[in-house]
């Protein structure tokens, strides 16, 4: 019984494809070790090196988006205090890095507050329509530009994912509850 | 001031070889740190302390990264602005971008901060081997 349920989910992974699939909290080391391991996956399959680095960077900017913005966290209770020993705040998500045909695809997904769904649709949309040019234009004038409020980051993440990918990247929301939307995103390489 | 700096690379951090007394500064590595502004952070002062006293000497800066974050990415800009500042100021600064030629990514990162360098002077050119 045991070994069917676990065997069943990795059969659901594997008829999509899946290679590595991680659901649960992300921290910073657990970005390390998946990644070097993802490092090995693609030096064995021989990818070639544009392929190999350009899978490595999306993964890293999925995995981080998931660290700094997933809206699911286990955080110690009370708040902890501003000690650099005391407990940090850690970030739910989902990552897979799979393959479909011939490319290879890194999907991330976490919960997302509902009033943030609009603005993430409005910027995704921009960034999926543009051409190559057009986003390498937007990526040096937000590299120059102060980070939007509430960025953790240069603000440059989705766009780096969009250079990367070779075709245009996919995104979804899906009702979780009055407050909180699932949030997927796909790019293919 | 020290006279050198010399930071080992680690997995996710590159080796920063700064020698002052040669002028010759270097970032060689991969760059996706957990936390940008805690490893650059020391980076920007030492470079920022060198400069000031620059005066209208001359400095070499080597870039010869494999992979930066789109965060990492951002602290390269602010060297590149404070070598341009320097150079602007009247120091003579070379700057060159390695990039491994197999990754074009690298290489147009590489020409999107070439371009705005305007007193620096900005070479790209590939990694060896």
């Amino acid at each position: 019984m045991l070994a069917r349920q676990l065997m069943d989910t990795r059969a659901v992974l594997h008829r999509q494809g899946v290679i590595f699939a991680y659901s649960g909290y992300v921290t910073e080391p657990v970005l390390s070790g998946v990644g070097e391991a993802l490092k090995q996956k693609l030096t064995i399959d021989d990818a070639d090196t544009k392929t190999l680095r350009s899978v490595f960077a999306i993964f890293v900017e999925q995995m981080q988006n998931i660290i700094r913005y997933s809206a699911e966290k286990a955080r110690p209770a009370p708040p902890p205090v501003p000690d650099a020993n005391a407990l940090m705040e850690i970030s739910y998500g989902i990552l897979t890095i799979g393959k479909e045909d011939n490319e290879y695809v890194v999907c991330a997904g976490n919960l997302v507050a509902c009033s943030d769904v609009e603005r993430l649709r409005t910027k995704l949309s921009r960034i999926r329509n543009m051409s190559k040019d057009e986003l390498k234009a937007l990526y040096k004038e937000q590299l120059r530009a102060e980070p939007e409020p509430g960025s953790k980051g240069a603000g440059l993440g989705f766009m780096e994912i969009a250079r990367r990918a070779s075709k245009p990247i996919e995104f979804d929301f899906a009702d979780a509850d009055d407050t909180y939307a699932f949030f997927a995103l796909k790019a293919s390489i | 001031m020290r006279d050198k700096i010399d930071i080992a690379a680690t997995t996710r951090t590159p080796a920063v070889t700064f020698d002052f007394t040669q002028h010759h500064l270097k970032i060689k590595g991969e760059s996706y740190p957990e936390d940008v502004t805690e490893f650059y952070g020391p980076v920007f002062t030492a470079l920022d302390n060198y400069l000031s006293k620059l005066g209208k000497g001359s400095c070499r800066f080597d870039f010869e990264l494999i992979y930066l974050n789109s965060s990492s990415a951002k602290a390269v800009m602010m060297l590149m602005d404070k070598l341009e500042a320097a150079a602007k100021k009247g120091a003579s600064v070379e700057v060159y971008w390695y990039y491994d030629k197999e990754d074009d990514t690298m290489q147009e990162l590489g020409e999107e901060f070439g371009e705005d360098l305007e007193n620096a002077k900005f070479h790209l050119e590939k990694m060896a081997g």
